[in-house]
């Protein structure tokens, strides 16, 4: 396994052997630590001195179901602390079978404006990864569907891409990484945190990786491997959320707007309310018979990346049944849809697919426009005026690049008091004054507001979670760091976090997942130790924080949220400061 | 006897069990019970057997979920608002932890072992 190092300031490349401490690092784990370990917590985020990691996880490459994960770092130019992003797509794997175990870009050109994109492949004569440089100046300022088959005609083998896009050029705070999909669209996003504008920040475009003649993966212990991956295989097959034809693959992640309606918890119009009178229209249930009525058959899902049982990812289709987008996740359908007040599915895919377009991060562009709404520059609502609103961001208008910054900084720009971010990062589509658990996790989060960032828990370790009442605010501060470091280790493990639907039911799914890392990397865990290898990421993230301003002074929700009753259940977020405090607190 | 308005939401599968479904995916009918009716009444007037539904809300509050239904004997009220999905709708524990129940809910989680920190309580 190598590091691959690729200095943009004289676009040359080195390799280097794994050192023995990133030896059992992966995804989460590895871009973290190298955040941690190599990038000055002051540094700027779109200077010299900071730096863009990619990192397959522990079982990218592999067979194992979920797997194609990459895991992109840096320091966040939205938030100011440590960003981890992830996505799926076969780019991860192409890096994992050439054992590439982390990709670091670092450096930055002279020139300002000037682009170039790096060509990895398999160099079979040294048996080692290899990078060459091309020019990309002829690929920016562009769309991304516009580049994305250009790119693709330009290689002859099998590639797969990472890069940025106008959002990334024009240095916005919300930009993302993109990565292609099994079509070859440029829809799947390591979305949140401006990670897109380091990217451009450093000249490089474009990353294509091409995998031919690769070695693969090596196993320390191949059987124990399988052996976990057939357990985990059959939670995924079996769960009602994971399994084919469940949840997931039928009304696709977007299955959750109706229920977080119905719930009080769907932030609606600038997190006004936690009730929008339009969300049945938008739901995935709406989403699943409208592409029915249009196409005149039933769509089932697919999946993003190589290899995925659980297949969640949608496409929504024209009346005249041409494809519109690919993907109306729920958290893109909330933020363009009900935080914006519109109920048109034709038009929050519209803005999805600008956004993809454009690499923009949909909540942050969602919950932005939002903001702007609140302001007056556009009604609540009026999506039509909302599309323009994101093509001005796509043409970088004085109006767009305000947008461009976030949700945080086009509140500022019109003096709002009611903007929903935790560390300058927007919140997610759940409400923390109804539902208290996400709220601890988004105010604490190393990320800024993440509905990523706590997702499950270990099996062994229900029953410690159960000891404290859940319903107590210290219960649900235990609870929050439970979650957010057993999901540490699962970003680390190179699997999507959607499998732990699946595994926090079904116990050997869980140990499944602990033995596939084993297999590949020799290691004896067992499933507590997943919270431990965990905690160990999150003190590294919380240390850099703490290091780049980031205290836990800002671990807290927006003031608003503490003053103002959040309709249909009139609740305000009332967990104590010192509950909040205990999450990093007793790490 | 006066009677109770119910404001009735059904989403997916379940909307057909709605006399006004104008969308497929969900149906809002507005339903007149006598008063002193439970949810299991409600359940009986629309023709829904109880294992066809899954994650339930009364008012918003979490009233059931898939293979936990603590609600069949809650009295409804004049005005209640009632939400009833299909057993492919999900809501993951760390989406719903510290959302409103019902108090059979709260008391049903409770009495679990592990004070209810699962997705899906069905059995396979």
């Amino acid at each position: 396994m190598w590091i691959l190092r690729i200095n943009m300031a004289n676009r040359s490349y080195g390799l280097e052997e794994v050192p023995a401490a990133y030896k059992n690092l992966g995804g989460r784990g590895l871009t973290s630590t190298f955040v941690h370990d190599e990038v000055p917590p002051l540094a700027h985020p779109l200077g010299p001195n900071n730096k863009l990691i990619f990192a397959p996880g522990i079982v990218t490459g592999t067979p194992a179901s979920t797997s194609a994960r990459i895991s992109v770092g840096g320091k966040s130019p939205l938030t100011g602390g440590i960003k981890e992003a992830n996505a799926g797509s076969s780019w991860a794997q192409y890096l994992a079978t050439m054992q590439i175990k982390a990709l670091v870009v670092e450096g930055q050109p002279k020139e300002k404006g000037k682009y170039w994109m790096a060509h990895l492949t398999w160099d079979a004569s040294s048996a080692k990864p290899k990078a060459e440089f091309f020019p990309a100046q002829e690929y920016a300022g562009k769309d991304l569907y516009e580049v994305f088959p250009k790119i693709y005609d330009r290689f002859s083998g099998k590639i797969a891409i990472a890069g940025c896009g106008l959002a990334g050029e024009y240095g916005y705070a919300n930009s993302g990484i993109v990565f292609n999909d099994l079509s070859k669209r440029p829809s799947r996003y390591a979305g949140r945190g401006g990670l897109g504008s380091v990217l451009a920040s450093k000249g490089l475009k474009f990353i294509v990786a091409e995998n031919k003649g690769s070695p693969g993966v090596a196993f320390v212990d191949r059987a124990l491997f399988d052996q976990g991956k057939k357990k985990l295989d059959e939670a995924l097959r079996t769960h009602d959320i994971t399994k084919p034809k469940g949840a997931l693959n039928t009304y696709g992640t977007a299955v959750l707007v109706n229920i977080l309606n119905e719930a009080g918890g769907y932030p609606t119009r600038n997190f006004s309310s936690g009730r929008f009178e339009g969300a049945a229209k938008t739901s995935g249930e709406s989403i699943f018979e409208g592409n029915k009525e249009r196409l005149g058959k039933e769509l089932y899902n697919h999946a993003c990346s190589p290899g995925c049982i659980i297949q969640c990812s949608n496409t929504w289709h024209k009346p005249d049944g041409t494809e519109h987008t690919s993907c109306v996740e729920y958290e893109s359908d909330w933020a363009l849809g009900a935080n914006c007040g519109v109920d048109s599915l034709d038009d929050i895919a519209e803005m999805v697919r600008l956004c993809n377009g454009y690499g923009l991060d949909t909540i942050e562009t969602g919950t932005t426009l939002a903001v702007a709404m609140e302001a007056g520059v556009i009604p609540f609502g009026d999506s039509k005026k909302a599309i323009g609103l994101v093509q001005e961001m796509g043409k970088g208008t004085p109006m767009g690049r305000i947008l461009g910054g976030g949700t945080e900084f086009t509140g500022k720009a019109y003096g709002l008091t009611r903007v929903p971010t935790v560390k300058r990062q927007s919140m997610p589509a759940y409400e923390p004054r109804a539902v208290k658990g996400i709220g601890i996790t988004y105010a604490t989060s190393t990320m800024g507001a993440d509905h990523t960032a706590g997702y499950t828990i270990a099996p062994e370790i229900l029953s410690i979670g159960g000891q404290a009442d859940p319903l107590s605010p210290e219960g649900k501060a235990a609870l929050s760091r439970a979650f957010q470091a057993t999901t540490a280790f699962i970003d680390s493990s190179g699997h999507c976090l959607f499998i732990a639907f699946a595994i926090l039911d079904i116990a050997s799914g869980f140990e499944g997942m602990v033995e596939e890392c084993n297999g590949v990397l020799g290691t004896s865990w067992k499933s507590d130790d997943a919270a431990k290898v965990g905690a160990e990421v999150l003190r590294k993230e919380r240390a850099f924080n703490e290091a780049a301003g980031l205290t836990k002074a800002e671990d807290r929700v927006p003031e608003f949220m503490k003053y103002e009753p959040l309709p249909p259940h009139n609740q305000v977020f009332d967990v104590p400061d010192s509950a909040l405090d205990s999450v990093y607190g007793e790490l | 006897m006066a009677g109770i308005d119910l404001d009735v939401w059904l989403y997916g599968a379940l909307a057909s069990y709605g006399s006004n479904s104008e969308k497929k995916s969900f149906s809002n009918p507005k339903v007149t019970l006598p008063e002193g009716s439970t949810l299991a009444d409600l359940l009986a007037h629309l023709g829904i057997p109880t294992e066809e539904r899954g994650i339930t809300f009364i008012n918003g509050q979490l009233s059931a979920l898939p293979g936990l239904q603590p609600d069949l004997g809650h009295l409804l009220c004049n005005g209640d608002r009632i939400g009833l999905f299909d057993l492919k709708s999900m809501w993951p524990f760390q989406y719903r932890h510290g959302a409103m129940m019902t108090e059979e809910m709260a008391r049903a989680m409770g009495a679990k072992k592990d004070q209810g920190l699962h997705h899906t309580y069905r059995k396979k």
